[in-house]
């Protein structure tokens, strides 16, 4: 409710349409962090609008009134006017200050009582996402997509594997930046279930534009049931033809990029593929993630995402078919 | 008042040399040692911001910089001031004879110093790609070394001057240049040797 | 004689010695800070129009989802090279020309402090701006931002060229921005007319004072940075570089504390154009000029305290990044002072609503939308939602637009009948006026709200689900009716130059020196030197100015005034033309471009450098000197 009313002040302010809703937008906001920086955003623009407004109808006053017989201000005049536009304005300024170091207390005051603490590594151009775990097998790996369970507030640790990116939920958090050598811990917290898209913010090469994430909230039996699934190792293939298909991806270079937990594949220099198939999306948002479109990314993913560090594969039509058939399977 | 009546300015009167801040040149040299000084509070500031990244320094193995050739140098190019301060009150008196025997031992010294400065990478003890500590210390050092090299040749090239035909008068003013930014660079050496040399052992 | 036939006849004798010599070798050896700043001002203008075009061909990409037209690889260029010309090869160089133009001219000097330094400057920009759109032309231009953060330029993630590329233009455009900074600084502190006080110093003046002296401390910290940065990628050092203790946020400090002070590099020249415009439109000389001054200063100063507000997403202490939150907000004051009073200055005058009063308008409204978004983004929480998107585009598009671009044109309006002898047309003014300001709020106004939907910048492509595609479309419309005002202007600049109603000395009435003199000025600016009684000096004179005489008629004699009140000191001899910086900028050019290949490039390069240089200050054989 308050995000629509804020969503109608913009949308008055702005005269602009789009924005408000999507699953990327910062001013409809799911969680309280985002919800507080909402609100600020809604004071900023009643104070930049209100102080716009004034200037402009001084402007044109100044322009456009129609002085009797001219006569010039005395400078005594325009001297009481200006100081007094100078003190509301440190009035406001000051006003600004307050609200912001409030909104900053505020969000730093938000439940620390965590239920979990996920390490998220930006890389070129993709998201590796970890669960801690105090116990070792406990820990999972994944990639592109964070679960949390919704109501609780989630601990994330923030690092980079190469250049900077920056890790950003519009609709749970503002974003903070992943730095090489640095590492940054922020808190998220999603009131509801629900799906909510993130982009890296930080310009980091050729694919900047395509390294999305998804952060999805569970109510929290959901979340368990989701979290004991995927610490489970790949799914043994189906049958024959899902079988040749993980031979074939034993026998590619697959394996010197990837995990698949449950095969000796344990490459770590890109995304796990333990549970490829329970993901939305394939290669950090840049494809739905459908049979026709792995085909096309295992083939080639440079047509998909230009400069990606994933070679092109040379396979037979029927070690492709065989291939996905086996991928699918990786619920 | 008609125009004959207004009172004139005779630029004629007005002499066409002038030392200090009087002239255009001393605000050039200023200006010039505003831009370098600011470069080395840059690296300065860089090089403790560095060393924030490491738990010792310099980081083992690498031995601590040797301290002989550097305080030697050190020492050579503070006493540069007194020759170069003696060829500054020479030009102001317009005496010839005295630039060149002070500005001439002046620029010897400062050849020296620059010789001494090839020794002093030397003295560094780790190579500039070794680490954020090695780039550190060669760039401060190489920028003070770049700017002493230019001062050298510019120092020399007025030296040469004195004793060449073309000389007037106005390049007196030029000595007194040479001067004062020779005396920038001595000084501006302390901070840099105190950070490379010292810091190790220091911070 | 008569007394005008006396001033005839040492006007020809001193257009004698002070032209230069004739065709292009007179153009290769001009030292005239005219023809320099002239060539200064149409080059910055063309890398205007080159950048612009670059900008078009983003908008275009941008207009659809997911469009086809430039793959990451040229998009990744074209917005890297796009900022970089704009900030570095149109908005600084812009107002350095205009200041070496008219600086000497307001303070009644005949050049500038250093000529030969100047033209210097002129040729290294020049072949820093060639480099950079040469490399971009066979595609290795830079592709990492403007202030390609490390380590994405670094070694590792950017082999190859691209990166030097970047470093180098902005060692050379720093080198060129430092000469014309010191050039301002002594022109305007020794060469005034005798009785220009500093507290009547032309507001124009003033501004480009405390710009240029911003630009020793800010540009010497990027070049600095720019040189670190390619020895990290040239000799394998380790500055940015994590592994071996080096550190990425140590560039971001260094880039920063240049890059903030470098908008108000841009912007404060831009206010002064404002204040010299203002009183000949609103027939009152500008209210408040002690307290505009003051704003000034505070500025300059202020604004090397904020830098970290373009870091509020990186993580440093909260404490301490409160404490730039408060200095950006608190550097909204001086700009509120300069607008009221502005406004003030319109309330109380008379305005006359020719082209150049129009831009100031379109500016206010324009730099005030700008300056506000400016204070919202200075909120730490609010910053790590907008940062690094399109709510920052359109912040810094409506500052630098808004805030340099419109009083530059005003400033062209007002200043084209000195600079050449004819008026532009006010018909096309008025429609340049019209489509660059409704096309730039078409094209700036949407993105605000794009990102506060989420859309980061510097993304070559989105998805369609995403629901940008619309507000997108309609900048890019934006952005076609403001080229179209822009080829109003060009269209308008050549006519007028061809036929335009040919300008008297003062068209406007205005109040400051260089209207004292013909339009274009002569070789030599004025003769009789002027003397200056008041802030208006061509509005009010006491009767008893003195009168300057004794200047040589067959040298090149500048009076020298002192620092504070321009009282005549000295007599300065000025050089003639001269070769040598060209060639001394072409040896520099050498030696950053080899110095990219391998670092013999540096010593090479000293060597080609050291002839030229000594050339230049060796003093020429006696029967030259008057040639
Ligand atoms: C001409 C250039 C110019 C100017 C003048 C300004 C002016 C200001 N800028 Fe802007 N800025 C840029 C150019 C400029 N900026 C650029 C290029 C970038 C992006 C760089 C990049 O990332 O690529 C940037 C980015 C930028 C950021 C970083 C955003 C981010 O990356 O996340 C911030 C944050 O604080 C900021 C703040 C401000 C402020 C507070 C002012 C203030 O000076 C504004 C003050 C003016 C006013 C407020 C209006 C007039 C005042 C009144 C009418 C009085 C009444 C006002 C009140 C009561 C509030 N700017
Ligand atoms: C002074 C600085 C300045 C100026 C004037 C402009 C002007 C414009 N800018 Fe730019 N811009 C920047 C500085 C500037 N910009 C910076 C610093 C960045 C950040 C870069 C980065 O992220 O690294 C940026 C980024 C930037 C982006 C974001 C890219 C991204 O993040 O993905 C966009 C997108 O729309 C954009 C658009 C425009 C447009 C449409 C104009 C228009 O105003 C341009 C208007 C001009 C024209 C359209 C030219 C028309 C000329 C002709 C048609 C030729 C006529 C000539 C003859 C006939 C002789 N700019
Ligand atoms: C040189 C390393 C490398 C090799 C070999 C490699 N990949 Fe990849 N792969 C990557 C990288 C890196 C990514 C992430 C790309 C991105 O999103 O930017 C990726 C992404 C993927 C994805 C999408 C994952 C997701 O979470 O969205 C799939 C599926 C995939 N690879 C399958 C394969 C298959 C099948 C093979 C062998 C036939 C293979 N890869 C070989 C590096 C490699
Ligand atoms: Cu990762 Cu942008
Ligand atoms: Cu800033």
């Amino acid at each position: 409710m308050r995000s629509r009313l804020h969503c109608a002040g913009w949308a008055i302010a702005a005269a602009a349409l789009g924005g408000c809703e999507g699953i990327q937008s910062a001013l409809d906001p799911a969680g309280p962090h985002a919800a507080l920086i909402a609100r600020e955003t809604g004071y900023l623009f009643a104070m930049a609008g209100t102080v716009f407004t004034i200037v402009m109808l001084a402007l044109a006053y100044a322009l456009f009134h129609r002085r009797a017989g001219r006569q010039p201000v005395a400078d005594g005049t325009l001297a009481r006017w200006v100081g007094g536009a100078l003190a509301v304005t440190v009035v406001i300024l000051l006003v600004n200050l307050v609200v912001d170091l409030r909104t900053q207390r505020a969000l730093a005051g938000i439940g620390s009582d965590e239920a979990l603490s996920i390490e998220v590594t930006g890389h070129q151009w993709w998201w590796e996402v970890e669960y801690v775990h105090e116990q070792p097998s406990r820990r999972l790996r994944t990639a592109n997509e964070i679960h949390i369970p919704a109501g609780r507030p989630v601990l994330i640790e923030l690092r980079s594997a190469d250049v900077i990116h920056s890790f950003w939920v519009p609709k749970l958090h503002g974003k903070h930046d992943m730095i090489p050598g640095y590492t940054r811990t922020i808190r998220l917290q999603a009131d509801a279930p629900g799906v909510f898209r993130g982009e890296c913010a930080e310009f980091c090469g050729h694919q900047h534009a395509n390294m999305a994430l998804y952060v999805i909230a569970h109510p929290v039996e959901e979340f368990d049931r989701w979290y004991a699934q995927q610490l489970l190792p790949a799914p043994p293939p189906a049958d024959a033809h899902a079988e040749a298909g993980q031979r074939v991806f034993l026998s590619k270079p697959c394996i010197v990029c990837h995990t698949i937990r449950g095969t000796p594949a344990g490459g770590r220099a890109a995304p796990d593929l333990t549970h490829l198939a329970s993901r939305r999306t394939l290669a950090a948002g840049t494809l739905p993630n459908t049979r026709e479109h792995l085909a096309g990314w295992v083939l080639d993913p440079h047509s998909a995402k230009p400069g990606v560090r994933m070679p092109q594969n040379r396979l037979s039509r029927n070690e492709l078919d065989a291939l996905l058939t086996y991928l699918e399977g990786l619920r | 008042m008609t125009e004959a009546e207004r009172p004139v300015i005779d630029a004629a009167k007005l002499p066409s040399i002038t030392f200090g801040y009087h002239g255009t040149t001393w605000w050039a040299t200023a200006a010039f040692m505003v831009i370098e000084g600011t470069t080395l509070i840059v690296l300065l500031v860089s090089y403790v911001y560095l060393r924030r990244n490491f738990v010792e320094w310099p980081p083992p193995p690498t031995a601590l910089p040797d301290l002989l050739v550097p305080t030697i140098n050190l020492a050579l190019l503070l006493f540069t001031i007194v020759p170069m301060a003696l060829a500054r009150r020479a030009a102001h008196s317009l005496d010839l004879h005295g630039v060149r025997v002070f500005l001439v031992s002046a620029v010897l010294l400062a050849a020296v110093t620059v010789v001494l400065r090839g020794f002093e990478f030397a003295a560094l003890n780790v190579r500039w790609d070794s680490d954020a500590y090695g780039s550190s210390l060669w760039m401060l050092l190489g920028l003070h070394t770049t700017l002493l090299v230019i001062d050298l040749l510019e120092s020399g090239a007025i030296a040469a001057l004195m004793f060449s035909k073309g000389r007037e008068p106005k390049h007196f003013v030029d000595v007194e240049e040479a001067a004062v930014y020779q005396w920038f660079l001595s000084i501006s050496y302390v901070p840099v040797y105190v950070l490379i040399f010292l810091g190790p052992r220091l911070l | 004689m008569s007394t005008d036939e006396v001033l005839a006849s040492e006007r020809r004798q001193l257009d004698e010695t002070w032209s230069g010599r004739p065709g292009f070798i007179g153009w290769l050896t001009s030292v005239d800070h005219k023809s320099i700043g002239r060539r200064y001002i149409v080059t910055a203008l063309v890398f205007f129009a080159l950048a612009g075009i670059d900008a078009l061909v983003m908008r275009l990409q941008l207009a659809t989802p997911e469009s086809e037209l430039l793959g990451p690889d040229l998009y990744n260029q074209f917005f890297t090279v796009h900022g970089t010309t704009m900030m570095f090869l149109f908005a600084v160089p812009i107002v350095e020309a205009l200041g070496i133009y008219f600086v000497p001219l307001m303070i009644g000097a005949r050049n500038v402090a250093y000529p030969r330094l100047n033209a210097l400057g002129y040729w290294v920009y020049l072949i820093g701006g060639v480099f950079l759109w040469t490399s971009f032309a066979i595609g290795v231009g830079p592709d990492t931002g403007w202030f390609s953060y490390v380590p994405l330029s670094g070694p590792e993630f950017t082999p190859g060229k691209r990166a030097d590329v970047w470093a180098q233009t902005v060692t050379f455009t720093e080198i060129a921005a430092l000469i014309a900074a010191v050039e301002i600084i002594v022109t305007t502190f020794k060469l005034r007319a005798p009785g220009m006080t500093l507290n009547r110093l032309p507001l124009f003046v003033w501004s480009m004072l405390v710009t240029a002296f911003m630009v020793l401390f800010a540009m010497s910290t990027v070049a600095t940075a720019s040189i670190m940065l390619a020895l990290d990628r040239l000799v394998g050092m380790h500055f940015f570089n994590p592994a071996e203790g080096g550190d990425p946020l140590l560039w971001q400090h260094l880039f920063w504390f240049f890059g903030h002070p470098e908008v108000y590099i841009i912007f404060l020249p831009a206010t002064g154009m404002i204040s010299t415009v203002l009183p000949a439109f609103t027939r009152r000389p500008v209210f408040g000029y002690t307290i505009l001054v003051f704003a000034l200063l505070t500025t300059g100063f202020m604004s090397f305290a904020l830098w970290v507000h373009h870091m509020l997403t990186t993580g440093i202490p909260h404490h301490g990044s409160s404490f730039f939150t408060a200095a950006s907000i608190l550097i909204a004051i001086p700009s509120g002072i300069q607008v009221f009073c502005w406004i003030a200055s319109i309330w109380s005058g008379r305005p006359v609503f020719r082209t150049p009063l129009l831009f100031v308008a379109g500016f206010l409204f324009m730099f005030v939308m700008g300056g506000l978004t400016g204070v919202m983004v200075a909120a730490i929480p609010f910053d790590q939602q907008v940062h690094d998107t399109f709510f920052v585009v359109a912040h810094f598009h409506y500052v630098l637009v808004g805030g340099s671009v419109f009083p530059i044109f005003a400033a062209i309006y007002y200043w084209f009948p000195k600079l050449t002898g004819r008026m532009l047309s006010e018909t096309l003014g008025r429609w340049h006026f019209g489509l660059f300001f409704a096309g730039l709020n078409l094209t700036f106004f949407p993105m605000h709200a794009l990102g506060l939907a989420g859309m980061p910048r510097r993304v070559y492509t989105y998805r369609d689900e995403l629901g940008w595609g619309d507000l997108n479309l309609l900048a890019t419309i934006g952005a076609i009716v403001l080229a179209l005002g822009v080829v109003v202007f060009a269209v308008n600049v050549v006519t007028s130059l061809r036929r335009g109603e040919s300008a008297p000395d003062d068209p406007w009435g205005a109040d400051s020196l260089e209207w004292a003199t013909s339009s274009p000025p002569p070789a030599y600016n004025f003769h009789p030197v002027p003397a200056v009684g008041s802030r208006s000096p061509m509005w009010s004179a006491p009767p008893d100015l003195p009168q300057v005489t004794g200047l040589a008629f067959d040298k090149m004699e500048q009076l020298v005034t002192s620092t504070l009140d321009a009282v005549p000191d000295n007599r300065q001899e000025m050089p003639g033309p001269t070769i040598w910086p060209f060639v001394a900028a072409l040896a520099i050019g050498v030696t950053f471009i080899t110095s990219i290949f391998t670092p013999w490039g540096a010593v090479l390069g000293a060597a080609l450098l050291l002839p030229p240089l000594l050339k230049w200050g060796w003093p020429k054989p006696k029967h030259e000197v008057h040639a």
